[in-house]
């Protein structure tokens, strides 16, 4: 059929298309090796952690049992179709646990970089192939593989109907949380009156009302299951987290405010580059807000693992790269161990990128500079 | 004695805040470009409403009305950095260099 072109890479994921993809990604396998020259299938997993994220086990785990059925679904069909050992060669791995993956153009990185290790030529994309929640990221990524001299090409198989591309599956977990949180919500705002009072007005309009946000957002709301054990922690964290947040965002409003009333006292705005680690989704929006609402810090771009934040003076600069906030919010989302960290200038992922000429020019200590090489050669 | 001390603490929690907002107003209108004055906006909504939130709550007293507060704290606290954001954010996109020192005013 498509003669050279034996060599291919095939993204897999939990999808309810899965199954047939692996057969015609084995058929088209079959159908173009020879006994000289075996055809060559990669399945792989693109990795959503970390692997020294707390609790990356499970999820390694979670890939390594989804390639383990892929691979025998694959030799099942290699079975079915009578075809010689030899003519196939199938290989499963996991790949970018080296780093956080956020965006289709990461993904599309990753995979062709892995393609081109291999030699790999042809890309086979499920239909119903997504990784984040349950975003389809497919466009994209066979857009931006196709920039990358890959063939892509998405396997033709029949496709339950077509969702819209927000829409997630409900299930029970998700379900009972949203009807949980809206009804307490509701009895907040109604004052627990009739809870506490023994009243039944405000249960049976709030129990209504939850279940109609329930029933209509429970397959928007969440994009994995509230656990049971994991979801009560990080809020109580969230709570423990609360006033330290005020707290630095009261140092830093008055040091913005002074800078703003005293007319002698002059701003230094700087563009920074800041890489973080603590995940992507919820933990990374949080830190992004949290740098955003302490004055004197903006989060501009949040692209791959790395923020862009527009910072005012010297001193909220220094508090961003010392990383409380970001050591704070792995406490949130991870637990005490994982506050543990280096902050980002000790592990040098941060960057300065405006200005350092105009600095040196404007700070008037030019003397400085042969006086610091005076003492490096002394010492 | 105690009805003193909560209207005390009313006007001090309420003047905290108007000045908080009044610096924000300053800085906005002080400060050379657009990424600077987001910096001086946030202010505003966070210690600014802050505290008068906060006397609010005083002012209502021990009630849910209070909790309610509390919560609008909170939506104000996660959409403002929000909006925040999407405005520098645009900006950025759009190519705008931030002011360095050194620059003329614009």
């Amino acid at each position: 059929m498509t003669g050279n072109t034996t060599r291919l890479l095939v993204p897999v994921t939990r999808s309810r298309t899965l199954r047939n993809t692996v057969a015609y990604v084995i058929d088209e396998a079959i159908g173009a090796g020879t006994d000289s020259e075996p055809s060559v299938v990669h399945f792989v997993v693109l990795s959503g952690w970390r692997s020294d994220d707390p609790g990356s086990e499970d999820e390694r785990a979670d890939a390594e049992a989804l390639l383990d059925r892929v691979t025998f679904w694959a030799e099942l069909d290699l079975e079915e179709a009578d075809a010689a050992d030899a003519t196939v060669q199938i290989e499963t791995t996991i790949v970018g646990t080296e780093e956080y993956l956020f965006s289709p153009s990461d993904y599309a990185r990753v995979l062709s970089k892995y393609a081109k290790e291999h030699k790999l030529e042809r890309v086979i994309v499920d239909p119903e192939y997504s990784l984040v929640g349950h975003i389809t990221l497919l466009g994209p990524l066979e857009f931006e593989l196709a920039q990358a001299d890959l063939t892509v090409e998405e396997a033709p198989v029949e496709r339950p109907t077509r969702r819209s591309q927000f829409v997630g599956r409900t299930n029970a977990p998700r379900f009972l949380a949203l009807f949980g949180g809206s009804f307490m919500f509701y009895q907040v705002l109604g004052g627990f009156s009739d809870l506490l009072g023994g009243g039944v007005f405000d249960i049976v309009t709030g129990a209504m009302t939850a279940l109609i946000v329930a029933v209509v957002l429970s397959n928007v709301s969440f994009y994995r299951n509230p656990s049971v054990v994991d979801s009560p922690k990080r809020i109580v964290r969230g709570l423990i987290y609360a006033p330290y947040l005020l707290y630095e965002i009261f140092i830093s409003n008055i040091a913005v405010a002074r800078v703003v009333l005293d007319p002698r006292a002059s701003i230094d705005p700087k563009m920074t580059k800041i890489r973080v680690f603590v995940g992507s989704g919820l933990p990374l929006v949080t830190l992004a807000n949290s740098i955003t609402l302490t004055p004197g810090t903006v989060t501009v771009r949040a692209r791959n693992q790395e923020l862009y934040v527009h910072s005012l003076l010297q001193a909220s600069r220094d508090g961003l790269f010392d990383g409380g906030l970001e050591r704070w919010v792995r406490f949130v989302f991870y637990g005490r161990s994982a506050a543990r960290f280096p902050s980002p200038l000790e592990r040098g992922d941060t960057e300065v990128l405006q200005g350092s000429a105009v600095d040196a020019d404007n700070s008037g200590e030019t003397d400085e500079v042969p006086m610091s090489d005076e003492t490096e050669e002394n010492t | 004695m105690i009805a003193t001390l909560r209207i005390g603490a009313i006007a001090i929690c309420l003047a905290i805040g108007l000045f908080f907002t009044l610096v924000s107003m300053v800085g906005v209108i002080r400060l050379p470009d657009l990424f600077a004055r987001a910096h001086t906006a946030s202010q505003a909504d966070t210690l600014g409403a802050g505290f008068t939130l906060a006397a609010v709550a005083i002012a209502i007293g021990p009630d849910s009305t209070a909790a309610k507060t509390v919560l609008l704290l909170f939506f104000i606290f996660v959409t403002n950095p929000t909006a925040a954001h999407a405005i520098v954010r645009a900006a950025y996109e759009e190519g705008i260099e931030p002011w360095t020192q050194g620059e003329d005013r614009r």
